[in-house]
């Protein structure tokens, strides 16, 4: 195990894209190399350790066997995570948008809130957020059909607007509310909202949304049967019916 | 600025050179026969004319909409900013830099955008000239216009010639484009038309007649081109029955110039068997045996490529069954009183056996045509591949082991359904600069390009393989490699590219064509233009042509009355 | 003593009309009087007082300086900035944008539009279903079917039904506003719907649910939908229906109610697929009302130099586009940008609070005819020539049709195009001698 710490040096007056960050990148290099990666503070490339604080075991290892550990308010730094394959990222304090963008495999743990976009296009791995989540959480990139497609994202506050967006595959759970219009446009994929959330499932064509809170549903979505989970009583509908889409929705029966 | 360029292997077939080893000499521009100043060594290296794209979508609305609607697009190839370079982005819908970047990273140093409406060539002229590098010039649509329409219903030419010409001077265009005709204006309502025979609906004239019109007014104009066409019925399974009796139409109108009558956009698209996309088969032989035996037409491939492709076209009708076909995003942009046109996203597969058939027909075409002056190579960028797999294109005309390696990862029925497999022919340099340098110069009637005689512009491009030690069908990934990145790309004599690196952007020139028409047909035209602009344009007629600001740099060519008549027996009726 | 001279067919400046039938007298070096153009247009084009002289903020307070000057300090504050935010644009021509985006390029800073207050929304919404839609004149010959969506064109683009839409006449629609249907849907009863000949009216920030359900009823699938949706009556969106299919020829327009009310941008995709559908059926077109004469043309020349049509983050070298986080209100409400350029908007005026109080906290370069509440909180102020009326310039309508804007009278202010390519030439200096000297 070769774990690696970092700390912002002081606030960041303009956000910092640093998708360096990542196990895979960390891996093969020591700490002074690491300390040589290139971050952007807007148009400005520094190295890592000009803005942060690099401490930890000065060893290779593969990326597996990597944990880095955030340590203070990252909620201004970009793009950490992104493409991550394998080891673990500890988040101790907030992080910013695009964390765990394309993220492949690994571990990615946020104590603290995620910005927007988190866990864009993901492919694989796993992503828990204590704290909340931003708008567009397990998203696609603008004007692409398909988003996220495998992983697994976990939140236990609630998450902004768009929720999975163009979902494809994966699953999300968020244990509080979920802003306008979760899960559409999906292709595939599972959504669980335990809160509430207003008109999941737009144009949706395939996949599964549950909604333990309350929801206003799309009037093109169909009444099916009252279903059982997990010792709930939930409506299930059909749609989104405006495309064709053989969706499922379920929200809670009250 | 003068250079020589030594010892290059030479194909430039306009002068009867077919891999020659010579020397080059350009000064101030053009190519001389002796000059001094920067050597540029060439030795044992393949060395061509500048490449000629007689057919590609590189500029204006239809493009900068493929562009918006396509952010996920434009976040591939991007490039920042570097040196004289500004930042590109895109693969099927490249920024206007990556657009004269990749160009002569490829070694092309012409290329003409296909089709513009006269009512938007002033946005066209706008990207044109933000294009760096490469010359151009823009086709303009003819095919679906009011003004057309009713002088072919009245059967007169002349006055047709002289909205022709007025047309091109609006829109500052080199030649005359018709895309799918009458069925643009049919799509006005939601319709189309079905064959070249149906009336178009509110103007008493069919598609049939608005071609043999427009290609009577072209020739009466002698414009430097002939009639440009994209057939009624593009991409429909059955479709080269139209292909044919279209052609059939043409043979026998007299050419104004030494050149062909009629050129056929994409054929591919158009050399279709089957009635439906079950049954669908090639028709290339068919459509080649007719090429081989007439000698009225010529043709661009139009070749599709697999992966990714953004399909942007005049035929609305078309681009709104790929739409519904595909469960795609659509863009329509239907241009009063002129055209319509379309923009859709597309993915080819190798697994899908229509696709397959598609990217065999564009070889079978070319290879079966015999005389590769007939046949330009292209992919009607970015209908069938974006410009930059050019070179797979070529290595695919030029080894048949690479066809057969292709083909194994196909569908399985494909043998089925085009004699592809069965060819044997291998295209060799000379056919190569010829499909894409010579010809498309000749029939676009560019006559300082492509070529190299003394006095064509000095436009050259130098790869990194040696013609006479490759075995160009057996090494074609060397060759592919080589052709993607020109050791040298020379335009007006000026590097501006090596090794993949742009080290100049100068600013390329537009060519368009003013023809001149008696003052009796223009003055008999002006009023049913002026009635137009009164009772149905949403313009005025002095906002309407391009404005000379908008054409910084540009080569006008002149035609009609100013040009004398063909010299050959075959001269045309007198202008009326 | 010099004569008038009437300028004939000269293209308002104002809205996303463009109208190009104006004429204008002009005597003496100035605008007299102009004809055919509304009020708006009208007073764009006849003018008000202007600012005369460039201002440095020294010690707080907006001084005079010369242009020499305030092109050097601007300068300055683009190049020292992390994050310039470059922003505006909508109201001045396309040759002053296309040097927008070399200067945003050159300094590394983010490029934007006033789309991101207006049409922003319909952008986002074209990127997931494409734009079905044709030039105005294609409305003008053959709509016999109108519906006006969250737009009120009989206020914020007064002739737009006589020259495109409403009362307009064509080849096929000789009848003009005899031969018409006009449908209004809107949150309450506009002077457009006053005009109209059916008036749906919808609950606030409803229109995505009332989209979909007349998706479903257009499609024949209208069973599932319950009596209402969205404070409207089901029978009366099964009427709308059936009259939307049977027109010969439809166009929705569409504008601000619609793109900033709750679901923003999933309004305007889920419109465009309506129209999609009714494509299915007969012939529709859809189009946005744009509201500055010009925004339509910043999207055209950011598409065609970086790709993407508004947000435009060149920080990297490379553009990069998400709005969401490269907007200019994205970046302002995070405070994650240290310098901005306005030009030809008015930010203080337009956005939301807490953005434009973003905006007194970093230095601000203004460009502007007009002295207006966001020369409050700038740092270097430039008055500039009008493009439209004192430079010509290239514009395009709400449809894509691109015009070519005349010159009426002249000024002896430098127009947009010169002050960004002044600003340029300093920052190319200021380069220069950063990196030659020690």
């Amino acid at each position: 195990m070769r774990t690696v710490k970092l700390s912002p040096r002081a606030a960041f007056s303009i956000s910092v894209e640093a998708e360096c960050i990542t196990p895979d990148r960390f891996a093969p290099l020591s700490l002074s190399e690491i300390g040589a990666q290139p971050v952007w503070l807007g148009n400005r490339v520094m190295h890592l350790s000009e803005l942060f604080m690099v401490e930890g075991d000065d060893c290779t290892a593969t990326a597996g066997d990597v944990v880095i550990q955030l340590m203070g308010d990252f909620s201004r730094v970009k793009r950490v995570g992104e493409g991550m394959s394998a080891g673990s990222i500890e988040a101790w304090g907030s992080v910013g948008m695009h964390a765990g963008n394309n993220m492949k495999g690994g571990l990615f743990a946020i104590s603290g809130n995620a910005d927007d976009w988190l866990a864009r296009e993901m492919r694989g791995g796993k992503i828990i957020v204590r704290g909340d989540a931003g708008n567009y959480v397990g998203s696609g990139y603008r004007g692409e059909k398909c988003g996220m497609r495998g992983g697994e994202i976990e939140i236990s506050g609630r998450v902004g607007a768009f929720l999975g967006e163009h979902l494809c595959g994966g699953s999300i759970r968020v244990q509080g509310d979920a802003g306008d219009f979760p899960g559409a446009a999906n292709q595939g994929g599972s959504i669980f909202i335990g809160g509430s959330t207003y008109l999941p499932g737009a144009e949706m064509s395939k996949g599964t949304i549950t909604v333990k809170g309350e929801a206003k549903v799309l009037p093109s979505y169909q009444r099916t049967e009252v279903v059982e989970l997990e010792g709930e009583a939930y409506q299930k509908y059909a749609g989104d019916l405006v495309d064709g889409g053989k969706g499922e929705l379920f929200v809670r029966a009250l | 600025m003068k250079m020589i360029i030594k010892g290059g292997i030479v194909y430039d077939p306009a002068n009867g050179i077919f891999g020659e080893e010579m020397d080059l000499c350009i000064d101030q521009g053009r190519v001389i026969e002796q000059a001094g100043g920067e050597v540029i060594d060439a030795r044992g290296l393949l060395v061509m004319p500048g490449g000629v794209d007689a057919h590609s979508h590189i500029a204006g609305k239809k493009v900068n909409t493929g562009r918006i609607m396509r952010p996920d697009d434009s976040r591939l190839g991007t490039e920042p900013r570097s040196g004289v370079c500004r930042p590109s982005t895109g693969y099927t819908v490249p920024n206007c830099y990556a657009m004269g970047y990749r160009y002569a990273r490829l070694g092309y140093t012409t290329a003409f955008e296909a089709a513009t409406p006269i009512l938007e060539a002033r946005h066209t002229h706008e990207e044109l000239a933000e294009i760096p590098i490469i010359d151009k010039g823009a086709l303009t649509l003819f095919g679906n216009n009011w003004q057309v329409m009713e002088c072919v219903r009245d059967k007169d030419i002349p006055k047709l010639a002289a909205y022709v010409a007025w047309g091109l001077r609006s829109a500052r265009g080199y030649g005359v484009k018709i895309v799918n005709p009458g069925g643009g204006e049919a799509w006005g309502f939601g319709a189309n038309v079905k064959s070249h025979r149906d009336n178009v609906p509110g103007f008493d004239v069919t598609p049939a007649e608005i071609i043999r019109g427009l290609a009577e007014a072209n020739e009466m104009l002698r414009l430097p081109h002939s009639i440009h066409i994209h057939f009624n019925n593009l991409g429909k399974p059955g479709n080269y029955t139209t292909a044919l009796e279209t052609l059939e139409l043409l043979k026998d109108i007299k050419p104004g110039r030494m050149r062909q009558v009629v050129h056929v956009a994409h054929m591919q698209f158009s050399a279709y068997g089957g009635t439906s996309w079950r049954d669908f088969e090639s028709k290339a032989p068919a459509i080649a045996d007719y090429f081989n035996t007439h000698s009225h037409a010529t043709m661009d491939m139009g070749q599709l490529l697999f992966g990714s492709a953004t399909t942007m076209t005049a035929d609305a009708p078309l681009e709104y069954g790929n739409a519904r076909l595909t469960h795609n995003k659509w863009s329509n942009h239907d241009i009063e009183l002129e055209e319509s046109s379309g923009v859709v996203p597309m993915i080819y597969f190798r697994k899908m056996l229509v696709n397959a058939v598609q990217w065999a027909i564009g070889l079978e075409l070319a290879l079966l045509v015999r005389d590769p002056w007939k046949t330009l190579m292209t992919t009607d960028h970015p209908n069938g591949s974006p410009f930059v797999n050019y070179p797979e294109v070529i290595t695919l005309l030029m080894s048949r082991a690479k066809r057969e390696a292709e083909m194994a990862t196909l569908h399985e029925q494909l043998p089925n359904r085009t004699t592809l497999p069965v060819i044997e022919r291998e295209m060799d340099w000379t056919e190569i600069a010829i499909m894409t340098r010579a010809a498309p110069a000749r029939i676009l009637g560019l006559t300082d390009k492509g070529h190299l005689g003394v006095g064509a512009d000095g436009d050259v491009s130098i790869y990194s393989i040696r013609p006479e030690d490759v075995d160009a069908a057996r090494d074609h990934a060397l060759v592919k490699k080589a052709l993607s990145s020109a050791l040298y790309t020379i335009k007006g004599g000026v590097v501006v590219a090596k090794e993949g690196r742009i080290l100049a952007a100068p600013e390329g020139r537009t060519y368009w064509v003013d023809a001149t028409v008696p003052d009796a047909d223009h003055d008999r035209l002006m009023p049913e233009i002026e009635d137009k602009f009164a009772k149905y344009y949403s313009v005025q007629l002095s906002n309407y042509a391009v404005q000379d600001a908008y054409l910084p740099s540009s080569r006008v060519i002149r035609a009609g009355l100013s040009v004398e008549p063909a010299k050959s027996a075959r001269t045309l009726a007198e202008v009326a | 003593m010099t004569e008038s001279v009437m300028i004939k067919d000269a293209v308002c400046s104002f809205c996303g009309c463009l109208c190009d039938d104006i004429n204008v007298e002009v005597a003496e070096g100035k605008i007299q009087r102009v004809r055919h153009a509304c009020r708006l247009g009208s007073s764009k084009i006849m003018g008000h007082s202007r600012m005369q002289t460039p201002m440095i903020r020294k010690d707080g307070v907006l001084q005079p300086a010369s242009f020499d000057e305030a092109y050097r300090r601007a300068a300055e504050i683009l190049l020292a900035a992390k994050k310039p935010l470059l922003y505006g644009w909508a109201s001045t021509s396309c040759e002053a944008q296309k040097k927008g985006v070399l200067l945003a390029e050159e300094v590394g800073g983010v490029i934007d539009t006033t789309a991101t207050v207006c049409h922003g929304p319909s952008v986002i919404g074209i990127e997931e279903k494409g734009l079905p839609g044709a030039t105005l004149g294609q409305v003008k010959n053959r709509a016999d079917t109108i519906v006006f969506w969250g737009c009120n064109p009989v206020e914020a683009h007064p002739r737009h039904s006589l020259r495109y839409s409403s009362n307009s006449c064509g080849r096929f629609t000789e009848q003009g506003r005899a031969g018409r249907k006009i449908v209004v849907v809107d949150v309450r009863e506009t002077r457009t719907a006053k005009n109209a000949d059916k008036f749906v009216r919808i609950d606030p920030g409803c229109d995505y649910e009332v989209i979909s359900a007349l998706r479903m009823l257009v499609a024949g699938k209208g069973d599932v939908i319950v009596d209402t949706v969205g404070g409207a009556l089901k029978a009366d969106l099964a009427a709308l229906a059936e009259m939307l299919k049977a027109a010969r020829f439809g166009a929705v327009f569409f504008g601000l109610g619609i793109t900033h009310s709750k679901g923003r941008y999933k309004n305007i995709d889920n419109a465009l697929s309506l129209v999609a559908d009714l494509n299915q059926h007969t012939k529709f077109v859809i189009m946005p009302m744009r509201g500055h004469y010009n925004v339509g043309g910043a999207g055209q020349v950011l598409a065609w130099s970086s790709g993407y049509p508004m947000s435009v983050d060149y920080a990297r070298g490379a553009p990069y586009f998400n709005p969401g986080e490269t907007a200019a209100c994205d970046l302002l409400g995070r405070a994650d940008t240290d310098a901005a350029l306005i030009v030809a908007a008015d930010p203080v005026s337009n956005f939301p609070r807490e953005t434009a109080a973003a905006l007194s906290k970093i230095p601000v370069i203004q460009i502007d005819p007009y002295e207006n509440p966001t020369t409050l909180l700038s740092d270097v102020v430039i008055p500039c020539a009008i493009a439209g009326v004192e430079v010509e310039g290239t514009a395009y309508r709400m449809d894509g049709l691109a015009l070519r804007l005349r010159k009426m009278v002249d000024s002896s202010l430098p127009g947009d195009e010169q002050i960004i390519a002044e600003i340029i030439k300093n920052i190319r200096e200021l380069r220069q001698k950063a990196e030659g000297g020690a």
